[in-house]
């Protein structure tokens, strides 16, 4: 509110290095938003290949063990599941992009060959071998995916703070700073006014004054020069 | 039921033909496609499989309850089969079905590595195979896989499992053990198999069976790109293939595949060889191998109806019809299509 900013020189020029901070301010936050919707935009693009291929995969996955359990029954396939003993593992890392730290999904041990699956060759079948290499791939999706989603919600998140901010500094504080300033400069000029004509009513009393005791003085004057006539 | 005294074949053949033709046919398949897993289980109720699924049906359902009365089925059947053989009818057929033993040692052995509870290992068992209750209930007992070692030092699996043990305890996975227990499944089905006129032809179909095995491991080896010798995985006693050689078909999948079409089997798997050379998948060709079985061994059952290949020959039947219906079951559980459930069966 304008009205509760003293209008005061010194108000003014913190006031003007206020907006000139806030318009820098602006105009970089405005080039983030952008830079940031670009970037978004790729991954966008990235996140919905690796969607697809998500549920092409689930569906691939999904079809081969029902294919298993159906032709070699769910007991062989429990078995060879309780075979495994190396478990995938997973690691994080973080990357910045712009400024936003978005996570980088290291993954290890998920795919393996026949013989890291812990059951035995001679007495299993293709069908496990492919369940097995069909989940190994899904697996393999699911981590990216959740990397790049994961990439894509923080980069969102991001893109909208920023935009908050902008329009923050946009339509609410730099207006608000316009308005301050704009008020101080009105009062300060108003006060000016009031001085100069305070100071011209003095001027002229004083003149109107001085103009008096001169009177006075030449009919005091003028009075004297009588008497002694 | 023992090895000594003399054969009994025809006795056993006239009970085997009998169950055979009640096994199910085309009629019953295509009926079972184009249902669900409860009226599958009813369907069951009304056929052979009645005791079975009226007896498992207070702890299972849906098509757990399929898969368990099949199971158990399928082990009352080939035990009535043992039951009823004497003398060295009864080596031959045990032979065989000795691939339950293997299958029941590794679920005991998966069971304990996994951590899994008795209960559940033991449901999972299919008592088809040579094992007694008192054997089993030992195996499950125990707590530690050295222990499961030492209760099967007696049997055919003793030697293989206790030089596996040690290779095991070194990398930690069950592949040696596996292994070890395949191995000696398949080594035992042709060793000191004495060959009269009449067990000829049943040498031959384990040969095949073991030929069959060899093929599919090599070409699963060499699709993976798996850093393998197939050596150690090759059994020995087939006529296909020698070990010596597997290694440079493994590394050729092509070669290898012009090898089986120039054997004794190329006729039979010729189509599957085709569709194997044009596609990525070796289960369609795992399929034709398990056709091309079934088809000679009920091939060799006409051919001499009195030896043990009739027999051989519903025990494959039998087997079959189990891997179909669980097949139907937990097919149409998952909600696949009647016809690709169809084509996936194998009916002779």
């Amino acid at each position: 509110m304008a009205e509760d900013v003293k209008p005061t020189r010194k108000n003014l020029m913190a006031i003007e290095d206020r907006i000139e901070l806030s318009e820098r301010g602006h105009d970089t936050l405005e080039q983030k938003r952008d830079g940031l919707i670009m970037e978004f935009m790729d991954i966008l693009d990235q996140a919905q290949d690796v969607r697809a291929n998500l549920n092409q995969d689930y569906e691939r996955a999904q079809n081969k063990i029902n294919m298993a359990r159906a032709m070699e029954g769910d007991v062989a396939v429990r078995g060879a599941a309780a075979a495994l003993k190396e478990y995938p593992e997973i690691t994080t890392q973080s990357k910045n992009i712009m400024g936003v730290v978005v996570p980088q999904i290291e993954s290890s041990r998920v795919k393996k060959s026949l013989d890291q699956r812990g059951y035995g060759l001679l007495g299993s079948s293709a069908r496990i071998d492919e369940a097995a290499d069909a989940y190994e791939e899904l697996l393999e999706s699911i981590i990216l995916a959740a990397e790049v989603e994961t990439a894509m919600k923080k980069m969102l998140e991001e893109i909208e703070t920023t935009k908050r901010r902008v329009n923050a500094l946009e339509f609410k504080l730099l207006p608000e700073l316009y308005e301050n300033q704009e008020y101080i400069e009105q009062k300060l000029e108003e006060q000016e006014r009031e001085e100069i004509f305070r100071l011209k009513k003095i001027k002229a009393k004083k003149e109107e004054e001085e103009k008096e005791e001169r009177a006075a003085e030449k009919a005091a004057a003028e009075a004297e020069a009588a008497t002694a006539d | 039921m023992s090895t000594t005294g003399g054969s009994n074949p025809e006795y056993v053949i006239a009970r085997v033909r009998a169950r055979r033709s009640a096994l199910f046919g085309d009629e019953e398949y295509r009926k079972l496609v184009r249902m669900g897993p409860a009226e599958i289980a009813r369907f069951m109720e009304e056929s052979e499989y009645e005791t079975e699924v009226n007896a498992l049906g207070s702890r299972f359902s849906g098509v757990d309850l399929i898969e368990y009365a099949l199971n158990q089925n399928l082990a009352k059947q080939f035990n009535d089969i043992l039951d009823w053989a004497d003398g060295r009818l009864y080596d031959l057929i045990a032979r065989y079905l000795r691939k339950f033993d293997a299958w029941n040692v590794k679920t005991i052995i998966r069971g304990i590595y996994s951590g899994a509870s008795r209960e559940e290992v033991e449901s999972d068992l299919i008592r088809a195979g040579e094992f007694d209750d008192r054997l089993f209930s030992r195996l499950l007992d125990a707590g530690e896989m050295e222990e499961v070692v030492s209760i099967l030092s007696g049997t055919m699996f003793g030697d293989g499992l206790a030089a596996a043990y040690e290779e095991y305890e070194e990398v930690g996975v069950l592949v040696p053990l596996e292994n070890a227990v395949d191995r000696a499944f398949y080594e035992q089905l042709l060793e000191g198999l004495v060959v009269g006129e009449e067990a000829k032809q049943y040498r031959e179909f384990l040969e095949a069976e073991i030929d069959f095995r060899n093929a599919r491991n090599a070409l699963r080896i060499a699709r993976s790109g798996a850093d393998l010798d197939p050596v150690d995985y090759f059994i020995e006693g087939g006529t296909l293939f020698r070990a010596s050689e597997l290694a440079s078909l493994a590394t050729s999948p092509d070669e290898l595949v012009s090898k089986i079409r120039d054997s004794r089997y190329g006729d039979r798997l010729s189509t599957a060889l085709s569709d194997l050379e044009e596609a990525d998948s070796l289960i369609g060709f795992e399929r034709a191998l398990d056709a091309a079985l079934l088809e000679y061994a009920d091939t060799l059952g006409y051919v001499f109806p009195l030896s043990v290949t009739p027999i051989v020959s519903y025990i494959l039947a039998k087997e079959r019809e189990v891997d179909n219906i669980r097949a139907i079951a937990r097919g149409r559980e998952a909600g696949l299509d009647p016809d690709a459930i169809e084509e996936e069966l194998v009916i002779l």
